[in-house]
């Protein structure tokens, strides 16, 4: 396990990542993959409020919403990084989205999926020797753009 | 941005209490469909209940609101409870979610501006300060939200307020809690008074020049009259109004503006509301269940009547605790 600090925001490296939704991916062996959300993610929403994921065994498609959240009473989907069945909640994010906040990549995870295409999805994702340099690009994007203080 | 791109503007003047929330989610499927950026108006004919997407029916007062009281509509984007009555107006600006910026409360204060500006149009000299407000007070609710492909804000203008029945929709734990609510309701929140033709004017003007949109009178489609006869059964489902299951949160706490909350909790015998403002005390009362009921703004005077340290615990982490 390594978590790398990138411009300010920790990262880690053996996860995968879609950095357009700001969502990770943990391969956990099979098909089964783990899902949450980056910590550039989590500072562009805001404090947390609510969060809301589909039940168990629904099915959700790439770039489709499988849950909402709730910050500055603003309600925005959480996107699918990948397609596959829902296998689990973290039924404790749910009840308390800080938890998302202070532990973004560990217990703060949102879901568990099955897989349906991962070999065919896993190439739209973000990882290995790249991480670091396109988190940091986009890290520079959201400066340049004001969304980030320097 | 394109200088041709086009404002659609639609005024529903009066409408139900069903309808003032089922248009603009219905404009927001047209948007999402490749629809024009709409700026909406209505006004509700009677009053009613609106939640937020994600809140609990739970806080609502079973009495007031719902089969017996007034009607409840669960909204699509954020915030809490609100009482809404035909004193006043509602804006609603829609537009493609691929205007949204990366960081949402940016989003949400770039789609309010345009309607700051037309509150100090018609006189009223309104700032942005994480709410519309004129000077502390609170003079427009808002949410906002992605509802499909589109972004959607939403605020009001408020003609009359009606501060009693607003705190009353609110599942109090004791009367103490919802008087105190009220007490900083009528301190905090504010009608401003105004010709709504004139806002609506302005209003159009300011977003389309924000925006660089041409305006143009406008109506919903016909695949947005389809979509609102959907949302018209869909908002009275009682399985759509019920939500789920809400926080559980270890005290009782309601917001009043941004920066203002009250909360009330039990420590044993002890009753103990309190009212923050960013973080910092204004209020404490303490009841007990013999009768016993002191009011202040001193923290130590409470905790030396009382002998108890566990208030000065509770009310750091009531403190602590962000509105939600």
């Amino acid at each position: 396990m390594a978590t790398v600090t990138v411009e300010g925001f920790p990262v880690r490296t053996e996860f995968s990542y879609d950095l357009t939704h700001h969502m990770w991916v943990e391969e956990l062996g099979g098909e089964r993959v783990r899902v949450g959300m980056d910590a550039l993610g989590l500072e562009t929403s805001g404090t947390l409020a609510h969060l809301m994921m589909v039940e168990v065994g629904t099915e959700v498609a790439r770039g489709e919403p499988f849950g909402s959240l709730e910050a500055e009473k603003y309600v925005g989907p959480l996107v699918a990084p990948l397609s596959g069945t829902v296998l689990a909640v973290n039924a404790d994010a749910v009840a308390s989205p800080s938890l998302v906040q202070s532990d973004p990549y560990g217990a703060g995870w949102m879901v568990e999926l099955s897989a349906s295409d991962l070999e065919g999805e896993r190439s739209g994702l973000v990882s290995g020797d790249e991480i670091v340099t396109r988190f940091a690009q986009k890290v520079t994007e959201y400066r340049l753009e004001g969304v980030l203080a320097e | 941005m394109d200088r041709s791109a086009t404002l659609r503007v639609i005024d529903f003047g009066t409408v139900t209490p069903l309808r003032s929330q089922t248009l603009w989610h219905a404009i927001a499927s047209g948007v999402s469909a490749g629809g024009p950026p709409t700026l909406a108006f209505c006004r509700p004919g009677g009053r009613y209940v609106s939640i937020g997407f994600h809140r609990s029916i739970d806080e609502l007062d079973p009495e007031m609101c719902g089969p017996t009281g007034l009607a409840v509509f669960r909204r699509m984007v954020g915030g809490g409870p609100v009482y809404i009555d035909p004193g006043q107006l509602f804006f609603q600006m829609v537009v493609p979610a691929d205007w949204a910026t990366a960081r949402r409360g940016e989003t949400i204060r770039r789609l309010l501006e345009p309607a700051v500006a037309a509150f100090r149009d018609v006189g009223i000299p309104a700032s942005f300060d994480d709410e519309i407000v004129l000077g502390d007070r609170k003079i427009c609710g808002h949410a906002g939200g992605q509802i499909g492909g589109a972004l959607v804000a939403v605020g009001n203008v408020i003609d009359s307020f009606d501060h009693a029945a607003a705190a009353s929709i609110v599942r109090a734990p004791a009367p103490e809690a919802r008087d105190e609510y009220l007490r900083q309701m009528r301190r905090f929140v504010a009608a401003t008074p105004t010709d709504f033709d004139a806002f609506v004017a302005a209003a159009t003007h300011r977003y389309a020049d924000a925006f660089a949109l041409d305006p143009f009178p406008g109506d919903l489609d016909a695949t947005e009259r389809r979509e609102l006869d959907r949302l018209d059964r869909l908002f009275v489902d009682p399985e759509w109004v019920g939500g789920v299951e809400g926080r559980r949160r270890p005290w009782w706490r309601v917001k009043v503006t941004s920066k203002v909350w009250v909360t009330h909790a039990r420590i044993d015998a002890l009753r103990v509301t309190a009212a923050f403002r960013e973080g910092r005390v204004r209020s404490v009362r303490v009841c007990t269940d013999d009768g016993v009921s002191v009011a202040t703004r001193n923290v130590e005077e409470v905790m030396r009547r009382f002998g108890a340290p566990r208030i000065g615990e509770l009310l750091e982490e009531m403190a602590a605790g962000a509105p939600a």
